[in-house]
């Protein structure tokens, strides 16, 4: 039988990692957890340890009062278990103090799950933080004034199950939105009271897999908005507004990614995991692509304008439950070096490269580089393949004339089966080609695209003779996979092909009582929702690393470093490359921010 | 239930725990009709049959094959199959709808089938699965050999010998059809190049456990490839000889039930016995295989954990077994003689541990996932 020697989980603890922009390192001062931490403990049950950080305006007299006077602008708070801790954040420069806590709260028959900082109203002196309770309650305070605290869904008339996720509205000094357990989402005003009595709701909208009610009341009161989204009680796991603020993305525990447009409450996009529930959501720092993570061990790229996963990212061995995108690390195309670029290429400059992390309860962290020939393939490999799917001769990368068996001769299939199975030096150790390209599944092709079932095996053919251009170092396809998505890409413009070409899909047993037939993942596998695992990139991570001990909850890029933290509490700081040994790279900078047009 | 106590258990404190608990939390509308809920009595370390029995009949497909076979088949002599078939069909037609039941003959049949089974010594859970299965599917398949003999006599009158090539042996029998898969390996030949493969049919697989893995990448783990050399070199057929090759085993035919074995006792050859990998492996409610080979009929076909038997304790001799099993849309805890209902947020109880410093724990040890286009 195939095994892997059992790696047990005692290899080392990486601190320290390279990258093609430098060496990442941890720094060990920087280290936050709670003050008296007794050695390593074991965090049995769920811990989610989440970190929220917060930059002050300065205060008039250079640094702000509450800070023991060394000049730092930076708060962080953190929950563990039923404590909760906000510091003063001195970042890479200087080493934590965790003798003197800038607040700490400790729950009775409670555990805080989650929280977030205003950064509208916030001042040098004062900042309102909303924290999320495991039993449903909200609690608003400000760790440096100390003299806020009120509580929303106190007798918990609103909602009784766990909050998953809260958040400012973005750009409000007073709205905020929570997640639960239960599948329902909350806008709260931090002004209004909650009421004596449970609300009673009366529908505001409805759509697609879900609705939106107000409260019936005379005066407005707390919540102002009850969203419920998918199947019933399937838990939301996180929800993250688009950087305009526009439009917001909700992943849940029913195995999809919701984005809405938040003001109209339009459903205007979803996305279906492999399998199992979406954990974690995040966008790209220019609001085109959404990214999700999840317990299919994937992180899965979603397009905002084509409406369609466009890759999935495997790299990981166990549940990804944070994704974030690096908004510091941006390649920007460079016409006069890109060389061996289609002529019909734009020539304005664009994203080149994303940057995306994330972490998983394999307590490793995952960097990715989502480029531009993965996202959005070149024009010409389309063009071609839309004129010629018949073609012999058709070649995907670029080899004219070249004849290519066609699949399922006995010469192909050793070539190709000998491709995969040397192809296991790649950098991660991870497989490199799980599979490869389905042969056509007749069944399953509609008359639309049996021509594109057909380009598909040729293409596969050319198999282990070209390679792609890897433009950056540790990337790969999972196979040829591009290919034929790129092919494919044609006659699948939309979802909506899916009912023609998959009405094969087995009937599910629950399918017609309350589940709807378009949230049916039967249905919808194949679709641009959800396509088949070989007809979408496989990427692979540009590093890979066991970085703690115990399960990964936390991920946040900052300019100088990048925070992650675990269950057991503790909060690291990883420092950048420095900037001085990365001269000769291309030029890293800032994403502004850029508003979508959609 | 003393006989097999464990050292780090909750659930002594459901001991006692009246019947109509579990109505009441189920609630009398809610209660689905036509299901029972019965405890299975524990006669002395019989847990690993009580979970594995109770996981096969929230298994639907099995369960209605079973009762099935009760239906049709008017006694003819008691075999492990007709024990089996009377005890679910005891469940299935109680007056109660939750109660508990004494599986008294099924286990007298059971320690009569099999040697190793006829004491009152824990035993592994997997391996009485696996031979349940294996003998239940040996029994259908001899008793349609007696028929087609039978048949061939009446309409012929001649003597045909049984030589296991009759046809109707060739044709899978409900077992197969539920539980078996398809493994294909293949193997390249390091020194000629060939490649060849094989098939070989599964009715479980078999996976290592990894430290903070999820099911999912110990089954990718369990097709990584593989280098044969040193004393398990490859006998390649072109090359007339041992040689030096790489294996790698995936999925051909996806089963409609897949049970996955998770291999949590490892010999230790320092303490010269089994120790128990409590490592925390995840399972999502919802599966699809990663390994499955090119010329899979189904590759995306989409599971649904339906039950998973768990072992209790530090050792494969020691502990206990129990289970959980989803029906009609919740999920319920079997221990034994008693059946609680348990939040689908409980089942994360269940992943294992992240430090070794505990000794005993509660892990997923056999899991059971249901294809969703099973009809039922
Ligand atoms: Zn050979």
């Amino acid at each position: 039988m195939a095994v892997q020697p059992d790696s047990g989980g005692k290899d080392d603890v990486k601190t320290q990692f390279v990258t093609r922009e430098g060496t990442y390192r941890l720094m060990t001062l920087s280290e936050y957890s709670r003050p008296n931490r007794v050695g390593y403990t074991s965090g049995s049950g769920s811990s989610h340890v989440r970190v929220s950080l917060v930059s002050l305006p300065p205060g008039p007299g250079g640094g702000p009062p509450g800070s023991d006077g060394q000049g730092s602008d930076d708060r962080i708070c953190f929950n563990h278990g039923k404590e909760l801790y906000v510091y003063v954040y001195r970042g890479v420069k200087k080493a934590a103090d965790l003798t003197k806590p800038v607040d700490k709260k400790m729950y009775k028959g409670t555990n805080p799950t989650c929280h977030d900082f205003n950064t509208v109203t916030m001042t040098a002196d004062s900042v309102s933080l909303v924290i999320g309770f495991s039993t449903g309650q909200i609690q608003l305070i400000d760790p440096i004034k100390k003299e806020l605290s009120k509580l929303y869904n106190e007798e918990r008339l609103i909602d009784k199950t766990r909050v998953t996720c809260i958040k400012w509205v973005p750009g409000s000094s007073n709205l905020f939105i929570t997640a639960h357990a239960s599948g329902q989402l909350y806008v709260y005003n931090e002004e209004l009271t909650c009421g004596t009595t449970a609300p009673h709701y009366q529908l505001f909208k409805q759509g697609d897999g879900y609705s939106i009610h107000t409260c019936r009341t005379k005066s407005t009161r707390n919540p102002l908005y009850r969203w419920v989204i998918g199947a019933e009680g399937s838990c939301i796991n996180e929800f993250a507004f688009s950087p305009c603020g526009t439009n917001l993305a909700v992943a849940s525990q029913d195995g999809f990614l919701r984005v809405f447009h938040y003001d109209t409450m339009e459903l205007i996009g979803r996305a279906r995991s492999y399998f199992g529930g979406f954990l974690c959501v995040c966008w790209s720092p220019d609001g085109k692509y959404v990214v999700v993570g999840g317990e299919d061990d994937l992180v899965t790229v979603w397009c905002f304008s084509e409406r369609k996963v466009v890759a999935r990212g495997q790299g990981h061995r166990s549940w990804v439950s944070v994704v974030a995108f690096d908004p510091y690390v941006v390649s920007f195309t460079d016409p006069e070096s890109d060389e061996g670029v289609e002529d019909d290429r734009q020539k304005s400059e664009s994203v080149q490269c994303y940057r995306l992390g994330s972490v998983s309860q394999d307590t490793q962290l995952c960097l990715w580089d989502l480029t531009e020939d993965v996202l959005r393939p070149p024009v010409r490999a389309r063009a071609s393949a839309h004129l010629s799917p018949n073609s012999q001769t058709f070649s995907p990368n670029g080899v004219p004339g070249m004849k290519v068996p066609a699949k399922g001769t006995k010469s192909n299939k050793i070539g190709h089966k000998h491709a995969e199975l040397s192809g296991q030096n790649n950098p991660s150790g991870e497989s490199s080609g799980a599979k490869q390209p389905a042969k056509t599944k007749v069944n399953n092709v509609s008359t639309l695209n049996i021509s594109v079932g057909k380009a598909k095996e040729e293409s596969s053919g050319s198999l282990g003779v070209n390679s792609l251009t890897q433009r950056l170092a540790g990337f790969s396809f999972g196979d040829r996979r591009s290919e034929h998505r790129r092919n494919f890409s044609l006659s699948k413009p939309a979802e909506q092909k899916s009912s023609a070409s998959n009405t094969v899909a087995l009937r599910g047993k629950s399918a017609g009582a309350t589940t709807n037939d378009s949230f049916d993942p039967l249905k919808l596998i194949g679709t641009a929702s959800c396509p088949r695992f070989d007809e979408c990139p496989v990427l692979e991570p540009l590093v890979c690393k066991k970085v703690a001990h115990e399960r990964l909850t936390a991920l946040l890029f900052r300019s100088e470093y990048f925070v992650t933290a675990c269950a057991d509490g503790c909060v690291n700081t990883w420092a950048r490359p420095a900037r001085s040994l990365n001269g000769e790279s291309r030029p890293l900078r800032r994403f502004e921010k850029i508003d979508l047009v959609d | 239930m003393s006989i097999c106590q464990d050292l780090g258990l909750n659930f002594q404190q459901r001991m006692g725990a009246n019947i109509s608990q579990l109505e009441r939390d189920i609630g009398s509308e809610q209660f689905p009709p036509n299901e029972h809920y019965f405890g299975l009595v524990n006669f002395g370390n019989t847990c690993y049959s009580n979970s594995v029995l109770q996981a096969l009949y929230f298994c639907r497909p099995f369960r209605e094959k079973v009762l099935e076979y009760k239906a049709k088949n008017k006694r003819t002599k008691e075999t492990l199959l007709t024990c089996l078939a009377d005890l679910f069909y005891s469940i299935a037609t109680q007056k109660k709808k939750v109660g508990s039941i004494a599986p008294k003959k099924f286990i007298a049949r059971l320690r009569k089938e099999k040697e190793e089974f006829d004491n009152y010594m824990q035993q592994d859970a997997h391996e009485f699965l696996n031979f349940l299965i294996n003998h239940i599917n040996e029994i259908i398949l001899a008793e349609r050999n007696q028929s087609t003999l039978k048949l061939q006599k009446n309409t012929s009158g001649e003597n045909v010998t049984c030589n296991g090539t009759v046809p109707q042996s060739a044709e899978p029998t409900w077992v197969h059809e539920i539980f078996q898969g398809t493994l294909t390996s293949e193997t390249r030949c390091l020194n000629c190049e060939t490649v060849s493969s094989k098939d070989e049919h599964f009715f479980d697989l078999q996976v290592d456990v990894g430290q903070n893995t999820s099911i999912t990448h110990c089954l990718k783990c369990f097709s990584d490839t593989e280098t044969l050399c040193n004393d398990n070199k490859f006998k390649c057929d072109n090359c007339s000889s041992y040689q030096e090759a790489q294996k790698r085993m995936r999925v051909k035919k996806l089963p409609l039930i897949l049970a996955l074995h998770l291999k949590r006792f490892k010999y230790m050859e320092q303490y010269n016995r089994h120790i128990k990998v409590s490592h925390r492996v995840v399972f999502p409610l919802e599966l699809r295989l990663f390994n499955t080979s090119d010329d899979a009929v189904n590759p995306d076909r989409l599971y649904d954990l339906v039950a998973v038997v768990v072992h209790c304790g530090s050792g494969p001799n020691r502990g206990h077994y129990i289970s959980i099993v989803k029906s009609h849309g919740f999920w319920l805890l079997f221990d034994d003689d008693m059946v609680d209902k348990i939040d689908a947020s409980a089942i994360e109880d269940f992943y294992g541990l992240t430090s070794d410093i505990q000794k005993s724990s509660e892990t997923g040890y056999i899991l059971f996932y249901q294809s969703r286009d099973a009809s039922c």
